[in-house]
């Protein structure tokens, strides 16, 4: 198993640790991601298109035949890959890897060759084929730390990079579980831990370390900083 | 069989500049046309501009589409001018001769085509100059050299730069010929072109060096175009992408479509143009000889790709050929693909007839391209349809009216160009027709005559 | 001025009967020194029995696999280079090249060592694991896979090389039937030139019989290395997918090949006064192509190699630190120098391309390069401990060669050697009327100033 990064510049390694058994697919997550993250509004038209924006989605698997047929949930956003296939292939540094443990996305670097969203195996990355836009009664409620992307660029999940550098204003640590990502506070099942993985205190280090904990499509050798707490079934 | 056409330096002249020194009509028209057809594309480029990438048939998981195949498609296409003129200069193959300025001329034309293509496919077009230039004043980093992207544009530049060079290098002779030929300011234009070209010893000895060295010098910039361009998927993590053989694998596909465009490209020209005494069956049969061997290269190493490509056994390499070989439209493109591209053409042109047929000759050469074209397409987009194991995936890949409009107006550009560029200056270089002519003897080898070269190493 | 040694005059060329003569007279009698050689490479052949009986005593078992890699790279060093000659003269009689007319017989003659390839698969497919359980070329094939499909490649190819020896070398059997006085070798000869006259009818048969039979061996050489690589190579090395490979050992065989090949007319020159047939002209020649194959070869493994760097997977980074970056490092170092880099910078030149020592000294240079990329490709293979796993873990350490596997590999070569030497007690080592038709199409002409050849271009 390979271990985190451990990084020396900063103090903080931000990592997920989703829990797979308490996930019950309700996408509140989704949700709350789009109204934190100025995301367009996916409506039927954008799904038909293929061209829905969702920076996290839950994923929905069935396991077994009827009756006994399960409906598995696997919410999957940007890894956020130590090793990450997206980066190298960015020809304008429009995806870069900071010192945080983050991958970033520079919107105003990217000129739209979306072969950064070839190269990602978790289709984490989104294009913006229009120009994104609201109705007018909802104008006044985008989520002014968050840039609203142009059509043209890249874009995916920051881990909320804007309540980030918030908490962390100051090169000031923060304390565990000060903040949290949207898609981690809305979850009602408490599936989602968010935190700082350099801190071995921290809650997300403790459940990092769990028997369960995997990594999707670990045979890539990508490195994500997210990881999934396998579901146990009780009578399996 | 075999015979030789004994032409003067007159007739030569005469019949290669027929069309550089009056405007026939159908040229007129024919230009006309195509130069419509340009506008239309302009025009829809510009919609897109307006609108945004939404107009095209791309989608979430598929970001690449037409235009890229399209690019693959041109560069490939501008292999040709090299495989023809370098490597037959180079190995003094003497049929190369009425062929060498076409073909390279449309390595030229092709290969600024191709360079259309990333820039009309990128989301914002308008900042694609931080890309391809390295300056770091406007941002305050450069270019990720890491990146395919931009081994890419470094590549086919170096390839334009040195394509054009041998062009020209080439042209300069026929330039003083039509410098003598014309009056008033094109003899002016044509003077400066020409270099002062009077054709003393010096200047045809320096004109062979340089011809001689620039081939050797383009071949390896030959190779590395098509297999960076390769590289663009080699070495991502998409599965059915990330092959070893990829480069090698692109670059004789290239040679392939390649090749088979000049052999459309020199019946074309034979007929629009009237050049008979110049384009023979013989030549023709020589490069259908020349595409067998290509041809059969290429389904050595599409073989290759496919065997290793499921060695492993890897689920979601499975999936894609499934979806590339069994599952409708894309099994039904997959045949007429391999079916267009090797199985009709490649036994056809195992019989002489057909190798010294100029309209057989013209429509397999055009099944070739249009199969290369699928080849792209199916390398493309079912891999990104099927590029991970996520369950939310979306319809398939339909270009839209947007990028159909636009492929047409790519090929409709190359051949404007050309069309364009034989007004001005002779398709076939006049020079090494003279050249060819001055090589040429006899062998008397018991009772028959055969058609000898003169070999001066 | 075609070669450099002496500028063409009006004076007239030498006949087809000068070259029958003179080739027939060597043939006749081979001299001493033939077997004083013959000696030498039959005792070194019988040494390298003995070291395969060594092998054989350690058997066959899974544990012992390790032990016959040199075994197998040896073998792949003879199909790389000695079975590769024949591709040399098929090609260049379907180019129709007129320089290719003395040296195509040296190449044909080495189609025989298909047949010591042949034998030595048996061992060497023995001590292959089983297929089952781990991934191969064959897939869910059965009907005795690997081994019985790869005895009916190397052995169609054997087959092929010897149908072209034979076949083109019928008039010069005659010829030497009609010319050799009566003994047991003449009648042996009389026999093998099966009633060739030199009818029309009998020319155009062997007109088609050798371009058909040398395009079957160009065909069906390029398979051949695919199985060998894959099977011995590929497929028992875990977590490698490298589909670019079978092309980069058929480069690596056609550049062996033309590197022996100058090698062959290099020794010919100085050990057998060949010098009239083997001139700068096929040295410059052979040059060219022996230069783009370097550039092909290195070319092709950096494909493979880039796309396995770039791409960072796990079991692609063991791969590559096997075969590449660690334990075969040197090895490939080795085979990157003399395989790609000596070439590259010897033979830009054209003042060493068109010279015997030059090309030669080159051409030496690839086959020891082309020995040692077998080794780090066989060898290397047949270390892993479990082929069945889908990670290489751990990688097996570097493996040197003990005193059996030395005397097996100088043993098998010098077989290929003592074969070549055999054969041209039958056949000669020149083809005669190969180069008295050349002689027949070449005209010297007065152009302007000097004097020049003209070429006849049958078609």
């Amino acid at each position: 198993m390979a271990t985190r990064t451990q990084n020396t510049r900063a103090n903080h390694k931000w990592g997920m640790v989703i829990d797979l058994d308490r996930c019950s697919g309700c996408q509140a997550c989704v949700i709350a991601c789009q109204a934190e993250n100025n995301i367009p509004l996916n409506d039927q038209s954008a799904f038909l298109d293929g061209r829905a924006i969702e920076w996290i989605r839950v994923e929905r698997y069935w396991e077994g035949d009827y009756p006994d047929i399960k409906a598995r949930f696997l919410p999957v956003l940007c890894q956020h890959c130590d090793n990450a296939p997206c980066e190298s292939v960015c020809p304008v540094y429009a995806t870069y890897h900071n010192n945080e443990g983050l991958n970033v996305q520079v919107y105003n670097r990217c000129v739209g060759t979306r072969f950064c969203g070839n190269n990602c195996p978790y289709h984490a990355r989104l294009f913006n084929y229009w120009e994104p836009v609201w109705p007018e009664e909802l104008r006044n409620q985008l989520n002014p730390d968050v840039t609203v992307r142009t059509r043209g660029i890249m874009e995916k999940c920051t881990f909320c990079i804007q309540r980030i550098r918030r908490s962390t204003r100051g090169g000031k640590q923060v304390e565990d579980q000060a903040f949290n990502p949207a898609c981690v506070q809305a979850c009602p099942t408490d599936a989602m831990t968010f935190g700082n993985l350099n801190d071995p205190d921290s809650r997300v280090s403790r459940k990092w370390e769990d028997e369960r904990a995997y990594r999707v499509l670990e045979g890539l050798g990508t490195n994500p900083s997210v990881k999934y707490l396998k579901q146990v079934d009780a009578h399996a | 069989m075999y015979y030789r056409r004994t032409l003067t330096d007159a007739q030569i002249n005469r019949e290669l500049l027929d069309v550089v020194l009056r405007t026939p009509m159908w040229w007129v028209i024919i230009v006309s046309i195509l130069g419509l057809i340009v506008a239309g594309a302009a025009s829809a480029f510009g919609f897109m501009m307006n609108q945004g990438l939404g107009v095209t048939g791309l989608q979430q998981p598929i970001f690449w589409g037409f235009f890229i195949t399209n690019f693959i498609f041109w560069v490939g296409i501008s292999h040709a001018g090299v495989m023809i003129s370098a490597i037959l200069r180079l190995s003094q193959a003497e049929w190369r001769r009425p062929m060498v300025r076409a073909a390279e001329t449309m390595t030229v034309f092709a290969l600024m085509t191709s360079l259309l293509q990333p820039l009309i496919h990128a989301g914002r077009p308008w900042r694609i100059f931080y890309w391809v230039f390295p300056y770091d004043w406007a941002r305050g980093i450069w270019p990720d050299v890491r990146s395919p992207l931009v081994w890419d544009p470094t590549a086919i530049i170096t390839y334009l730069t040195s394509s054009t060079l041998f062009v020209y290098t080439a042209l300069i002779p026929d330039l003083a010929i039509i410098r003598d030929r014309s009056t008033g300011w094109r003899r002016t234009v044509y003077g400066i072109l020409a270099l002062g070209w009077h054709g003393n010893p010096r200047q045809w000895k320096l004109q062979g060096i340089a011809g001689i060295l620039l081939s050797a010098l383009i071949l390896p910039v030959f190779v590395s175009v098509h297999s960076i361009v390769s590289w663009d998927f080699g070495v991502s993590l998409v599965p059915s992408w990330h092959v070893t053989v990829f480069a090698p694998y692109f670059v004789i596909g290239a040679v392939h479509s390649g090749v088979s465009a000049v052999v459309t490209l020199m019946i074309l020209m034979r007929k629009l143009y009237k050049l008979e005494n110049f384009i023979w069956e013989e030549h023709i049969d020589a490069v259908a000889r020349l595409l067998i061997v290509v041809a059969t290269a290429w389904l050595f190493f599409f073989w290759l790709d496919l065997v290793f490509a499921l060695w492993l056994r890897e689920e979601q390499e499975m999936t894609v050929w499934h979806l590339r070989l069994f599952e409708p439209p894309w099994s039904w493109l997959f045949l007429v693909f391999i079916v267009f591209s090797y199985i009709i053409p490649v036994p056809l042109w195992m019989f002489r007839r057909v190798r010294r047929s100029f309209t057989w000759m013209l429509w397999t050469s055009l099944m070739v391209n249009v199969g290369m074209f699928l080849e792209r397409l199916i390398i493309i987009v079912p891999a990104l349809m099927r590029k991970g194991p996520w369950t939310f995936t979306y319809d398939t890949y339909r270009p839209s009216a947007v990028e159909v409009t636009l492929i047409v107006g790519s090929i409709a550009l190359v051949v404007l160009l050309l069309m364009l560029f034989s007004k001005f200056f002779p398709l076939i270089p006049i020079w090494e027709e003279k050249e060819g002519q001055k090589l040429i003897d006899d062998v008397r080898v018991g009772d028959r005559v055969i058609p000898a070269l003169v070999k001066e190493h | 001025m075609h070669n450099g040694e002496h500028e063409l005059t009006a004076g007239p060329l030498p006949t087809h009967q000068d070259v029958a003569r003179d080739v027939l007279g060597r043939f006749q009698d081979l001299g001493h020194r033939y077997w004083g050689w013959v000696t030498v490479l039959a005792f070194l052949f019988i040494l390298g029995i003995v070291g395969f009986i060594i092998r054989l005593t350690e058997g066959f078992d899974d544990e012992n696999r390790a032990n016959w890699g040199y075994f197998v790279a040896t073998l792949a060093f003879i199909v790389t280079t000695f079975t590769a000659m024949p591709v040399i003269s098929a090609g260049l009689r379907l180019t129709k090249a007129n320089w290719r007319r003395p040296l195509t017989r040296v190449t044909e003659n080495m189609a025989i060592t298909g047949l010591l390839v042949v034998l030595m698969l048996i061992p060497a497919l023995i001590a292959l694991p089983t297929i089952d359980g781990r991934f191969s070329i064959w897939f869910e094939f059965p009907l005795g896979a690997p081994g019985v499909w790869d005895v009916i490649g190397y052995g169609t190819l054997a087959l092929i090389g010897l149908a072209l020896l034979w076949g083109v070398a019928l008039p010069d059997l005659a010829a030497a039937r009609d010319h050799l006085p009566a003994s047991s070798r003449q009648r042996v000869i009389g026999w093998l030139s099966l009633g060739w006259v030199g009818g029309v009818r009998q020319w155009r048969v062997l007109y088609q019989g050798s371009l058909l039979a040398g395009a079957m061996y160009l065909l069906t050489y390029p398979l051949v290395q695919t199985l060998m690589i894959s099977d011995f190579h590929h497929g028992l090395i875990p977590g490698l997918k490298d589909a670019i490979i079978p092309a980069t050992v058929v480069v690596n065989g056609l550049q062996g090949a033309v590197g022996m090949t100058l090698l062959t007319m290099y020794l010919m020159r100085r050990l057998g006064n060949y010098e009239k047939y083997f001139s700068v002209e096929q040295f410059w020649a052979l040059s060219k192509p022996l230069l783009a194959f370097s550039l092909l070869w290195f070319y092709f493994w950096w494909a493979s190699f880039i796309t396995f760097w770039y791409g960072r997977q796990p079991g692609e980074s063991e791969v590559i630190r096997l075969l590449v970056l660690d334990e075969y490092r040197g090895a490939l170092m080795i085979s990157f120098f003399l395989n790609f880099i000596g070439p590259l910078v010897a033979l830009v030149w054209n003042p060493v391309r068109r010279s015997v020592w030059g090309p030669a000294l080159v051409g030496t240079g690839v086959v020891i390069g082309a020995l040692v990329n077998q080794v780090r490709l066989y060898v290397s293979a047949f270390s892993v401990a479990d082929p069945s796993q889908h990670v290489l873990h751990p990688r097996p350490a570097t493996q040197w060669p003990d005193a059996p596997d030395l005397l097996i590999m100088v043993g098998a070569i010098s077989g290929c050697v003592l074969l070549f030497m055999l054969v041209s007690k039958i056949i000669p080592v020149v083809s005669i009327w190969e180069i008295g038709e050349g002689l027949r199409l070449v005209k010297v002409r007065r152009y302007m100033n000097r004097y020049v050849r003209v070429i006849a271009k049958s078609h």
